[in-house]
């Protein structure tokens, strides 16, 4: 039974079964399995069981074979185990031909036995019987099942009926809203953006979401930045950096992801690297002496074979791995591609005169030129890795990201590669469908999102799944530590103004668009008539302005060019669109993501500083016709807490104080994050609230991250400063927009669950929000919604 | 299961209280350790306090006094070996320096090991060995190697469940100098957090990390999370999420709130000390946290870290004027170790509460550091002879010989163990104890095999390394 706590995932107890000796214990590992390998191994372990013998675990040994028991523990002479590797008759001597096992060999084995058989769990001489395939694999798509065509469907129903199960049903689109939008680019879905794609009656409007969720590119990058980040051990602080011993590359790494960059290009560049993607394989410089497993060379080794294939080479990086087929040669020599010097073989800490040849793992596909230098050595590295036929490659991406998204690796733990799937066909499907689409990450998530498996329920499960895994559904998540602030910054709008990470977010301009100030998005831009709009001018230096418009359908593009004396930011429909502190540099982007048939707002709020004030902005609609908006009268306008009024037109375009600031070049938003969307967490260096919700400190490679909420955690929620301030700079905010109490009710529901409340929630939540004019009992009710763990987690 | 019996599981585990939960999560594996290995000593130490002076303590100016020689102007620098006379203890045959007057009277109840000894990892390189000597691993390492905190946190769990196994006291992660390589050891590693440490820098403000957030009365506190249970009851998705998942959120939710709303939790309230004994060790930050760490003990903390504060340059990190900045620390730590001590004792606490005084590595000489290093205020004393006041006292790294000072858990009583050599180099020529020794005692005490071990990535990871730790028998009463 598993009450949770005591079961985290990968750590399982292992517990020795002997007491200690007087004398130097016995390490099972490394004194006695050497010589059970090398003399028993043949015909005892593995597969092989001669004589009804096998040696892979302690509980076969004990049990014996087809000559009944032959351990007696404590009793090594009465042990035919032993006696059997002495006697001299060749008919019952062990191993019945070859070498003897020499006399000290047989004295760690006669202590072995009389000590009581030490045998640590977990480690088994039987290497599973099964070895991952290297090259891809074609597979054959089972018929569909209810006309349910979708490749993954095939392959899981199948998988489902060969068990008498029948698939998941099908979540609400408000469900899948959510999860889609948590998956895809870290946020909740705006109430406004809910509601009108639950009232959409387009049959496609889950793939359209699908879609326009992947177009967000700054968000997309945002949300992933957070999994690469842990995966190629980046951060924007931490050890190492101090000495210098440790570089970057977030800038890298967020472009790549911006512009999805083909994986297989993405790994070139981190394995054949320029210097802004060169920090992954230079790994963290330590000061001082280190362990010769942990040299540069070998951190290389392990990172590279980890991250890209699921191998780990921790284990090899001291001696042959006990737990999979990996030699410590195999890992010097890929540690050798990237050594400057000769690279001499450690054993455990001490050298042996062996010298590594640079070779990589999989010798079939190709291998590198020893004699190249390593710049060649590693551009070949690179082409090996990301080598059609290399399988292996293909599959460990597409089980991290099936992992990410339905909840649970198809091999799992997602870096043991070398373990069966509960599924191979799904893995090589998967595999083989993510090199033909051209290694498209974007594309590969949009492929499992429109499978009716993702958009499914999740299960309800005994406990956290192990080793006898099979497929019922996906399931749910915990959100990251990113999440959950994302998800509370979203609802208190208390984004900090900076990011750490130095990233450009700025809004493009479409591709393919040609970068004239005529036609800056590629639609044909008219003169601009819009006029400058603020209110009176008297008594505050804040203003905001809005404007509701109809639309019969949602255009295709929807620029916007505006600029604000000083600073303005942004929402369509409620999510912030834009920010901008710099007049003179006019922000040019497009909102047609936000916008949907029928009624539309877009706020502005703005500030001057000091001097003149005024708001301009032109919205370009290209549906089959080209409709513009532009700021005039038409808008209304009001002062904080004032009153709604008619927006006064301080200036037509071209005169005041402003001339033609929108004509020339149309400066897109400049490279700061200011200028960009809300600053995202994964852009924020690590502080106390994320380290305890389980941002790891970056300085190994870490691919899962814990899925349970401590007591630690727990006492941080109930009291921590950073997120009670988040709490009260939210309840200040809903309560300036001030609406009733049932309202401001569902408002929260709808943006935290994506639901209304229940008959069963909403006296509860009456009675703590009153009339919803005390902040206090905001920021109260704002609490008790982010602990749920209907909150917490990705459903 | 059917599905009867899988909803009455769920109400089972709904109304179980995280106390036993807790326990039901940790029993097996302390059982098992504690039974364990005839030769050990039964264990005796339920609780542990490490004492921990960051930065480099030298050992012949604080527990293993050499030939002390005065400041003089034109001394031979070669002839320093202490900068502080050596003063009687409680005990015959142990001498520690002047300055601590009170740790000396209560020396009886200590064992003194003077031949700790650690691997040279280079010559500035605080924070390795602190990491060295807080997970018993060399960094760097492949995996999140754990503190030695959590993994008494982790084998042993909570000895009040209301109270976090694992506290740290006095320790600033933010804002100091060094901090992430701080963090790389201040951690539960690949136990994950639950294991993990609360973090105290301040003593004082303590309690507010078992209050109430700030400006919270707490009636509206309770009535919040009385709200919020009733929410989570109401919530239509309560059936519909898996219990690993769920039910462990809920718990620690309820553990949380249990701790902020007991009574343990004044423990964490030194304004609620008496004044006279407030006062005892008042000798500053370090002092204070003393005294909650033994207010926690009292409640059942399982181990307490409380340090004088690692801080480039600062404290026990002696560069300039080393011989006045020991004197000063002293002054910290003196008086309050020794209330400790009294205080456990008083209460009957000490014989079941292990209390380690030690610190990374221990220093000798005026010149330090590498030829070509460039880290500030170093003062490489040009000269054979002693011309300064502020070159006065030890600097130079040193690992071949350090004291580390057990009182209580089961250890004897003004007992010495292992010495160093009384000329250069102070080596340690007898008994040399080593971190994975020292930490297989630490373990031992506790009732923690140092074989204990936990599969990572399938691979075992033993409480020292490769289980290879033997402790210092000869040091158990």
């Amino acid at each position: 039974m598993s009450t949770g706590k005591q079961l985290v995932s990968m750590i399982t107890v292992t517990l020795l079964l002997a007491a200690p000796s007087k004398a130097k214990e016995l390490d099972f590992v490394h004194d006695v399995m050497p010589i059970l390998k090398t003399y028993c191994g043949k015909c005892h372990t593995g597969e092989k069981k001669e004589g009804g013998l096998s040696m892979n675990t302690r509980e076969q040994l004990l049990a014996g074979g087809e000559g009944g028991k032959s351990i007696a523990v404590g009793h090594a002479n009465k042990s035919s185990f032993l006696t059997r590797l002495t006697t001299d008759d060749p008919f019952t001597r062990m191993p019945p031909e070859g070498p003897r096992v020499p006399a000290d060999k047989i004295a760690v084995l006669e202590r072995w036995i009389e000590t009581g058989l030490p045998w640590e769990q977990g480690i088994t001489l039987g290497i599973s019987s099964w070895e991952p395939p290297l090259k891809p694999r074609v597979i054959t798509l089972p018929p569909p099942t209810n006309n349910r065509n979708h490749p993954i469907d095939r392959i899981l129903d199948h998988d489902l009926s060969s068990r008498e199960l029948t698939p998941p049903a099908a979540i609400s689109d408000a469900a899948f809203y959510r999860r889609v939008s948590l998956d895809t680019v870290g946020q909740l879905p705006p109430p406004a953006s809910l509601l009108a794609f639950m009232e959409n009656p387009d049959k496609d409007k889950r793939r359209q979401l699908i879609d326009s969720l992947l177009a967000d590119d700054v968000a997309y990058a945002d949300h992933w930045l957070t999994m690469w980040n842990d995966l190629l051990r980046n951060d924007y602080t931490g050890t190492g950096f101090i000495t210098k011993g440790r570089t970057q590359i977030t800038t890298w790494l967020y472009e790549s992801l911006r512009i999805n960059k083909p994986y297989d290009v993405l790994v070139q560049e981190l394995i054949s690297p320029t210097p802004e993607s060169a920090g992954f394989i230079n790994g963290i410089k330590w000061r001082g002496e280190v362990n010769s497993s942990q040299t540069l060379e070998i951190q290389f080794a392990q990172n590279v074979s980890q991250v890209f294939l699921g191998i780990n080479m921790k284990c090899a990086s001291c001696h042959d791995s006990f737990i999979d087929r990996w030699t410590l040669s195999e890992a010097y020599n890929l540690a050798a591609i990237y050594s400057e010097q000769p690279l001499e073989l450690n054993r455990c800490d001490k050298p042996t005169g062996v010298m590594a040849t640079p070779k990589w793992m999989f010798p079939e596909i190709g291998d590198v030129d020893p004699k190249a230098p390593k710049p060649e050595r590693l551009k070949q590295l690179a082409s090996l890795m990301t080598h059609p036929d290399n399988g292996r490659f293909t599959r460990t991406i597409a089980n991290r990201l099936w992992h990410r998204l339905m909840g649970r690796g198809i091999v799992h733990p997602v870096d043991a590669m070398h373990t069966k799937p509960w599924n191979e066909d799904l893995l090589d499907y998967l595999a083989l469908r993510f090199a033909d689409d051209g290694y498209d990450l974007r594309q590969f998530i949009r492929f499992i999102m429109t499978s009716e498996a993702y958009q499914s329920q999740t299960v309800i499960l005994e406990s956290e799944p192990g080793e006898d895994y099979f497929y019922t559904g996906p399931i749910a998540k915990r959100m990251s530590a990113e999440q959950f602030l994302d998800a509370i910054w979203q609802i208190t709008g208390t984004n900090p103004t900076k990011a750490t990470a130095k990233v450009d977010r700025a809004q493009r301009r479409p591709a393919n668009t040609p970068d004239t100030p005529e036609s800056p998005s590629g639609i044909a831009r008219p003169p601009i008539t819009a006029k400058w709009i603020w209110h009176d001018g008297s008594g505050s230096m804040k203003a905001e302005l809005r404007k509701t418009f109809k639309l019969e359908s949602k255009p295709n593009a929807a620029m916007v060019l505006a600029t604000c004396d000083n600073a303005f930011n942004m929402k369509v429909n409620g999510t912030v669109v834009a920010t901008s502190r710099d007049w003179q540099a006019p922000v040019l982007f497009d909102i047609s993501p936000h916008l949907k048939s029928g009624d539309n707002t877009i706020e502005v709020a703005g500030e001057m500083f000091g001097g003149s004030a005024g708001f301009i902005a032109q919205i370009v609609l290209q549906g089959d016709t080209i409709k513009v908006i532009n700021t005039d009268k038409s808008w209304e306008v009001r002062k904080p807490d004032g009153k709604w009024n008619e927006a006064t037109e301080v200036h037509s375009y071209g005169n005041g104080p402003w001339s033609k600031v929108l004509d020339g070049k149309p400066v897109t938003p400049g490279l700061s994050a200011a200028n960009g969307p809300p600053v995202r967490a994964s852009l924020m260096q690590n502080d106390f609230l994320m380290r305890s919700l389980g941002r790891p400190h970056r300085d190994q490679v870490v691919t899962t991250r814990p899925s349970e909420l401590t007591t630690l955690q727990a006492i941080d929620l109930a009291n921590n400063e950073i997120l009670t301030n988040y709490l009260a700079g939210g309840a200040q905010r809903i309560k300036a927009n001030a609406k009733t109490s049932d309202e401001l009710i569902d408002w929260l529901y709808l943006y935290a669950f994506s639901r209304k409340p229940t008959p069963g929630e909403r006296p509860i939540l009456t009675e703590v929000v009153g009339d919803g004019t005390n902040v206090v009992a905001i920021e109260d009710l704002l609490w008790m919604i982010f602990m749920q763990p209907e909150f917490q987690i990705v459903r | 299961m059917t599905s009867k019996e899988y909803l009455a599981r769920r109400q089972f585990l709904k109304q179980l209280s995280s106390a036993s939960a807790a326990a039901l999560a940790c029993g097996g594996v302390t059982a098992l350790n504690a039974t364990q290995g005839a030769e050990h000593p039964e264990a005796k130490a339920d609780s542990c306090i490490l004492i921990w002076m960051a930065g480099g303590m030298a050992a012949p100016d604080t527990f293993d006094p050499k030939a002390y020689s005065p400041f003089e102007k034109g001394l031979a620098v070669d002839n320093i070996l202490s900068t502080f006379p050596a003063i009687d203890t409680a005990v015959d045959n142990i001498k520690i320096t002047k300055g601590l007057e009170n740790v000396a009277s209560v020396m009886d109840r200590a064992t003194l090991i003077r031949s700790a000894i650690q691997p040279d990892l280079g010559s500035i390189l605080h924070s390795r060995h602190q990491y060295h000597w807080h997970t018993g691993y060399v960094p760097p390492l492949t995996v999140a190697a754990p503190h030695i905190g959590a993994w008494m946190a982790k084998v042993l769990g909570p000895k009040n469940p209301v109270i976090p196994p694992f506290i740290n006291i006095g320790q600033r992660l933010e804002g100091v100098g060094e901090k992430e390589e701080l963090k790389a050891f201040t951690t539960a590693g690949f136990f994950g957090s639950e294991f993990g440490p609360m973090n105290l820098p301040f003593p004082q403000d303590a309690v507010r990390s078992v209050q109430p957030p700030k400006g919270m009365e707490p009636g509206r506190f309770s009535n919040r999370y009385r709200h919020y249970r009733k929410l989570v009851d109401q919530n239509p998705h309560r059936e519909l999420i898996s219990d690993f998942q769920q039910e462990s959120m809920l718990r620690s939710m309820d553990a949380a709130h249990r701790l902020l709303q007991s009574k343990e939790k004044h423990a964490f309230d030194l304004t609620r000390e008496p004044k006279e004994s407030y006062e005892r060790y008042d000798t500053g930050r370090f002092g204070r946290g003393c005294l909650l760490a033994r207010r926690l003990v009292e409640e059942g903390a399982r181990f307490v870290e409380v340090t004088t504060e690692y801080i480039p340059f600062i404290h026990w990190d002696t560069h300039e004027n080393g011989h006045s900045t020991v004197a000063r620390v002293k002054q910290e730590i003196d008086r309050p170790i020794a209330q400790l001590i009294l205080d456990l004792e008083a209460r009957g606490l000490l014989d079941r509460t292990l209390v380690v005084i030690a610190s990374e590595f221990s220093r000798d000489m005026m010149i330090e550091g590498v030829p070509g290093s460039t880290a500030r205020d170093q003062s490489r004393a040009p000269s054979k002879t002693l011309e300064e006041p502020k070159h006065y006292g030890l600097h130079r790294h040193f690992t071949g010989g350090t004291s580390v000072v057990m009182f209580g858990g089961g250890t004897k009583k003004g007992f010495l163990y292992g010495k160093t050599a009384d000329q250069r180099p102070l080596l340690a020529v007898e008994n040399p104890v080593s971190v994975m020794d020292l930490h297989a005692t630490i373990f031992t005490a506790m009732g923690i095999s140092p074989q204990t071990a936990f599969e990572v990535e399938k691979r075992p990871f033993y409480a020292t390394r490769d289980g290879h730790g033997k402790p210092v028998l000869d040091i158990f009463a």
